[in-house]
């Protein structure tokens, strides 16, 4: 029984000589071409190493695109709210560094100081303005979204005059609607950029029973042109305001809207 | 592989520098490229409350009736992105029916703290239905009435809802400035739902939706005439792509003149004619005929393909497109005669293009890095004509396509892969509220009734 488990042994031992030998061979014949191989590409692009370039993987990039808001402004108080206040944080304490001591040198000339001249027109050190914008930690305005689309700065005003009496207490409604369309249609892109700050531009308008805005006059231009046409065109943008309301007994209302131009 | 990505790289290293490039020249020129849409959003919404309304008889149809009414009042003020709605949870216990219920001062101070009230009372007698409904300024207890209104109609789901449309148009009518609310209008698309490509319509908010064609070929670009009566398509038949034509005023198919060669993605202009892309020629262009089909003229002569044209709505004296002329599809505009012909778009895929009831804006799909590795999808873009200014509306969000603006130009309806298949989504044009309006199968290339 021994002898033939031992013979089976060795007859499985020759059969795989073959096989060992030809994969034996493959092996080394695919480890040549691979070597092979990465000789010749690194001929064929010399500088490819460690020249940088973009990369091919785009997952690094993707986080850009999102539109991720900006952070909020760090607040020394941790109490405060997400709201960004607008008070200054703290300044850092800074540490003076300790005063040294000049070793005196003999060779040098002491030089007199100018006595400092009193001017009659120097002037006294003014106080530092206070900031009238400012509001306390965690008292801000609303969290700002990355949606904020409104206009900022973008303000009006108007007065309404109409035959028909108190037009502006009796359709406080109507006048509001009248403000936020103006301010709708309003395309602050259309001011030169480079103004940063202007007057109060004043308008005047007519809406007629059917609430189309006519007779468009600059009342008080800003001396901005750009900021002027800007006003106009809002109001020539505008096909209707919505009828006047029907209980109201005149034919039109007459309109005063200002513009306050803020960058 | 190894070469191909290699030369994949110096195309990214191009595409890098000419994309860095722009940049630097898009913050020379304008410091942002988020533009005020100037679309009715934003500016200091109008705080509204809408109380529940009251049951005036005590019919036992009563209480389905007006949770049907209560709720598509709900959902069309909110959808209208013109109000800031005060949570119910705010609301005074006592919420008024009539005039008289009315506490002033329960209302104008927090917590609801609201400008404007509406409330109303409903009810059912005898298979029919009354309902009144009144808009009270409730911060001017003078004279604090803006609206008052009375419907009556059969008390049925469907006629409440009509009821509720209408009062809630009435209120966005008043407030929003003159403009006509949405809540009656239609949205026509292609649905895969039968298993073929067919022109479906749909209320606004997704209900009632209904198979127009039966044609058991393939639809497309459904596009219902200004006047509301007529509905233009493509569609594949024996001679290949023809222009159909379905008509409101018989309900059935009527007969159109065909052209031969391929005829695609018809638009009416406000007047009632019709822009569509042909290649009776040979190329693909734009075309443009009469509403009865006669009159037929070329306004394109390059090789192209010229296709998905759209009129300015609110004057029909300009016509954007889609060419293919430089290679992949960008977006220009041209005078209604074929001059003046401008590229709008300066890079990437861009498609579809769809111009605003007010004329200003444009809004097109547009994925603005286009190859292979690049990031981001088809996304829905918004353009001031004027200036070429643009924004994005969509992000992130799967492959938009088909953006189509509703007739008050306060939103958008379109395609969206975003939840696995393609659906129809609505949202208001500074790309805020999404909403799916339609689950089932496949849903596509939406189109909003003008009015």
């Amino acid at each position: 029984m021994a002898a033939a488990t031992n013979f089976d042994i060795y007859s499985e031992h020759a059969q795989l000589r073959r096989p060992l030998a030809w994969s034996f061979g493959l092996h080394v014949a695919f480890a040549a071409f691979c070597v092979l191989y990465a000789i010749s590409l690194q001929g064929f692009r010399k500088n490819s190493w460690g020249s940088g370039g973009t990369g091919d993987a785009m997952g690094a990039t993707l986080v850009s695109t999102i539109p991720l808001p900006a952070n909020p402004e760090q607040t020394t108080n941790v109490l405060a709210t997400e709201s960004k206040g607008l008070s200054k944080s703290e300044p850092a304490v800074q540490e003076k560094e300790p005063e040294a001591i000049p070793i005196p040198d003999k060779n040098t000339k002491t030089k007199l100081k100018p006595a400092p001249v009193k001017s009659a027109t120097q002037r006294k050190p003014e106080p530092e303005p206070a900031e009238s914008n400012q509001i306390p930690y965690g008292e801000g305005g609303p969290v700002s979204g990355p949606y904020t689309m409104t206009a900022g700065g973008a303000k009006g005003g108007f007065g309404f005059t109409g035959s028909g009496g108190d037009f502006g207490s009796q359709f406080a409604w109507y006048v509001q609607a009248v403000q936020r369309k103006v301010t709708e249609n309003w395309l602050k892109y259309e001011v030169d950029p480079r103004i940063s700050d202007a007057k109060r531009v004043y308008l005047t308008f007519d809406i007629a029973r059917d609430g189309h805005p006519s007779n468009v006059e600059v009342e008080q231009s800003s001396g901005v042109p750009s900021l002027d046409q800007s006003a106009v065109r809002a109001l020539q943008r505008i096909d209707t305001f919505g009828s006047l309301p029907s209980t109201y007994s005149g034919s039109k209302v007459s309109v005063e809207f200002w513009f306050d131009y803020k960058r | 592989m190894l070469k191909l990505s290699n030369s994949y790289r110096t195309i990214g290293r191009y595409t890098f520098l000419t994309f860095a490039a722009l940049l630097l020249f898009a913050a020379a020129s304008s410091a942002q490229d988020w533009i005020r849409t100037g679309t009715g959003l934003g500016v200091e919404r109008v705080r509204l409350a809408a109380a529940d309304f009251k049951p005036s008889t005590s019919d036992a149809k009563n209480a389905e009736l007006l949770k049907t009414f209560n709720d598509v009042l709900w959902n069309d003020l909110e959808n209208a992105g013109i109000f800031d709605l005060v949570s119910k949870s705010f609301y005074p216990l006592q919420e008024p029916g009539q005039p008289s219920d009315v506490n002033f001062s329960a209302w104008n101070s927090p917590p609801p703290n609201t400008s404007m009230l509406a409330f109303g009372n409903l009810g059912a007698a005898s298979g029919k239905v009354t309902v009144q409904g009144w808009l009270y300024d409730v911060k001017n207890q003078a004279s604090p009435q803006v609206l008052g209104k009375q419907y009556a109609d059969n008390a049925t789901g469907d006629a409440v809802r009509v009821i509720a449309h209408r009062f809630a148009d009435e209120i966005i009518f008043r407030l929003g400035g003159g403009v006509q609310g949405i809540a009656e209008t239609k949205i026509y698309f292609i649905s895969e739902r039968t298993g073929h490509k067919e022109v479906w319509m749909m209320d606004y908010d997704g209900a009632n939706q209904q198979q127009l064609t039966r044609a058991g070929s393939i639809s497309l670009s459904p596009r219902i005439s200004p006047d509301g009566s007529r509905l233009a398509f493509s569609s594949i038949n024996k001679g290949g792509w023809e222009i159909m034509m379905y008509s409101f005023d018989l309900n059935r198919m009527v007969a159109f003149p065909r052209f031969g060669g391929m005829n695609l993605s018809p638009s009416w202009s406000p007047d009632g004619k019709l822009a569509f892309s042909s290649s009776r020629n040979g190329y693909p262009n734009i075309w443009v005929i009469d509403g009865s089909g006669g009159n037929s003229r070329r306004l394109t002569s390059d090789k192209g393909p010229d296709v998905s044209p759209t009129w300015n709505r609110k004057t029909g004296s300009q016509i954007a497109f889609v060419s293919g002329r430089t290679g992949l599809p960008q977006i220009y505009t041209m005078e209604s005669d074929g001059t003046n012909l401008q590229r709008i778009t300066d890079q990437g895929y861009a498609v579809s293009p769809n111009w605003s009831p007010n004329g200003q804006f444009l809004t097109f799909s547009w994925e603005r890095k286009y190859g292979p590795g690049e990031p981001g999808s088809n996304d829905i873009y918004l353009m001031d004509v004027a200036s070429k200014q643009w924004v994005q509306l969509t992000h992130d969000a799967g492959r938009n396509d088909f953006p189509c603006w509703s007739p008050d130009g306060r939103h958008i309806v379109f395609q969206s892969h975003r939840s696995g298949s393609d659906q129809i989504w609505s949202m208001l044009a500074d790309g805020t509220n999404v909403k799916q309006l339609t689950f089932a199968s496949s849903n596509t290339q939406p189109n909003w009734s003008w009015k």
